[in-house]
């Protein structure tokens, strides 16, 4: 499903359909999941010439976009110190489906197949609300589906001299870079500097060779970002 | 032509000299203008709208008075002199403008201290709504069905201001009353799922779901969630009436006020002193 696409094309399977098609005069991009009709989207484009891009983005959008960060809880990792683990965990998939012409983008729509939970990581007057999402820790690659999770390589670097149990982790969605070919992923690498605080950031990288870099919302919105280093987790970590 | 420009108005200043005043801080005003939209124009998707306000002010004010203190010599005033002159007629215009002044001065503490920041929801001294702007002397606000409301910054900066998105998550309970004869535990379970499947009712802080009191017409129970400021008052709207929904459709009904009354054996109201009234 990911990929691009001319405006003439159709997608569907048992979830979804999605597709360009010209009605009355005009190309119509239509989407609605499962059976639900009552909830189709449709959109005109007033445009001759472009193409369709599908990808999947960062997954903060839905049901309203409210917060830039990304939290996944998974099972207590406590990590000898000074050492290195690799662990993979799946995060949520949201669909992007963006409108192209040589000189600009455009977000047309964005979906998913998951349902959303949102938390607050740290107090309510300086912590940050996060779209939560549990996990189960695995030591490979896990198998996946291609439009509901994606996979993170999380690499953590217990950088203190001391045993630190690791159970969440928050990322902020400006560093995201999402790679997808026969599965979605993203490769981030959480620092520990004491048992309370840690770094967080992503590496843009694919979690394997041949995968496609997605096209990232902030790039389409143009939305200006300012390099950061990362996401600093200061109010614990489990 | 020169000689008009040469009459002299007042000391040594001549008629040029107030037109070369006049025209720089017409010029000034024009900078001050141009610089301030491109600024609006150049910051508009970079930084906060109440951030960039500040900053737009700053510009246009500083432009203005840069101006005011470069042309100041043309006209022979000398600011050492003003300082003197300045305390006398500061302590004049202080006492005419009193008002003015507080009011111009909690307006820079306000937008300093920031307790407010405009699109805010707040409410002071009985005014609720959003703020829609924060002026040098006055504060802005829209209330909720609409109305402009202006309130001086003096009073905004010494009354008790509540902001309801300072903070970025916040509390809202129910008190969802069910029949004796319902299962409370079954109850909190429902409710407790409703929540759950709800996006923005928070994980974390979890919510709190428990038997409150034992009331007259029901056993009540508490509900505690916790949403993003944001969007607080959609999650609000939106979950009591699903609750009500899933409870109903689970046997659970919420019950009408009732009162038990008993009667006798013989069809008669039982009163404390023993004998029946006969019905």
């Amino acid at each position: 499903m990911y990929g691009v696409y001319d405006y003439d094309f159709k997608f569907e399977n048992e979830e979804i359909t999605l597709g360009v098609e010209k009605k009355g005069g005009f190309l119509k991009y239509t989407r609605w999941l499962g059976n639900c009709k009552n909830d189709i989207v449709e959109k005109i484009l007033a445009s001759d010439a472009g193409k369709i891009i599908v990808n999947p983005v960062e997954p903060l959008n839905l049901p309203k976009e409210i917060t830039n960060h990304l939290e996944i809880q998974f099972e207590p990792v406590v990590v000898e110190p000074n050492s290195f683990k690799k662990i993979y965990l799946k995060f949520p998939i949201e669909i992007g489906v963006f409108a192209a012409t040589k000189k600009s983008i455009d977000v047309l729509d964005i979906f998913s197949l998951n349902n959303q939970k949102y938390s607050l990581y740290g107090p309510p007057d300086s912590g940050v609300i996060c779209r939560w999402h549990k996990s189960d820790v695995f030591a490979d690659i896990p198998k996946t589906d291609l439009l509901r999770d994606g996979v993170i390589e999380l690499n953590i670097q217990n950088t203190s001299h001391e045993w630190v149990e690791v159970c969440r982790v928050v990322f902020e969605s400006y560093g995201m870079k999402i790679y997808y070919g026969d599965s979605v992923s993203m490769v981030a690498t959480i620092r520990i500097i004491n048992r309370m605080v840690a770094e967080t950031n992503f590496a843009n990288k694919p979690i394997k060779d041949g995968m496609k870099k997605s096209l990232e919302l902030y790039t389409a919105r143009r939305i200006p970002v300012v390099e950061r280093i990362g996401f600093l987790m200061e109010w614990g970590l489990k | 032509m020169i000689d008009i420009f040469n009459i002299v108005l007042y000391g040594e200043i001549t008629l040029w000299d107030v037109l070369v005043v006049v025209l720089v801080l017409i010029l000034s005003l024009i900078i001050a203008k141009i610089v301030t939209l491109n600024l609006k124009k150049i910051l508009s998707d970079k930084v906060k709208k109440d951030v960039l306000e500040i900053i737009l002010r700053i510009v246009n004010y500083g432009i203005i008075i840069a101006a005011v203190l470069a042309v100041l010599p043309q006209l022979n005033i000398d600011l050492s002199g003003l300082l003197v002159a300045g305390g006398i007629a500061g302590l004049v215009i202080g006492f005419a403008s009193q008002s003015v002044v507080a009011n111009l001065v909690s307006g820079l503490f306000l937008m300093i201290e920031r307790p407010i920041r405009i699109g805010d929801q707040i409410s002071i001294e009985g005014v609720s709504g959003f703020v829609e702007d924060i002026h040098i002397f006055s504060t802005i606000i829209r209330t909720y069905d609409g109305v402009y409301i202006r309130i001086p910054n003096e009073k905004v900066f010494t009354s008790n201001i509540t902001n309801y998105v300072a903070n970025v998550a916040r509390r809202f309970e129910y008190l969802i009353g069910i029949r004796y004869v319902d299962d409370a535990n079954k109850a909190i379970e429902i409710i407790k799922k409703v929540i759950d499947a709800h996006p923005f009712a928070l994980k974390n802080p979890s919510p709190t779901v428990f038997v409150d009191e034992l009331g007259d017409n029901s056993v009540n129970i508490r509900v505690r969630i916790w949403a993003p400021s944001v969007v607080w008052y959609d999650v609000k709207m939106e979950l009591l009436w699903k609750m009500k929904v899933e409870l109903e459709r689970n046997g659970i009904e919420i019950p009408f006020p009732q009162r038990v009354i008993w009667f006798g054996d013989k069809g008669g109201v039982k009163i404390e002193s023993g004998e029946d009234i006969s019905a």
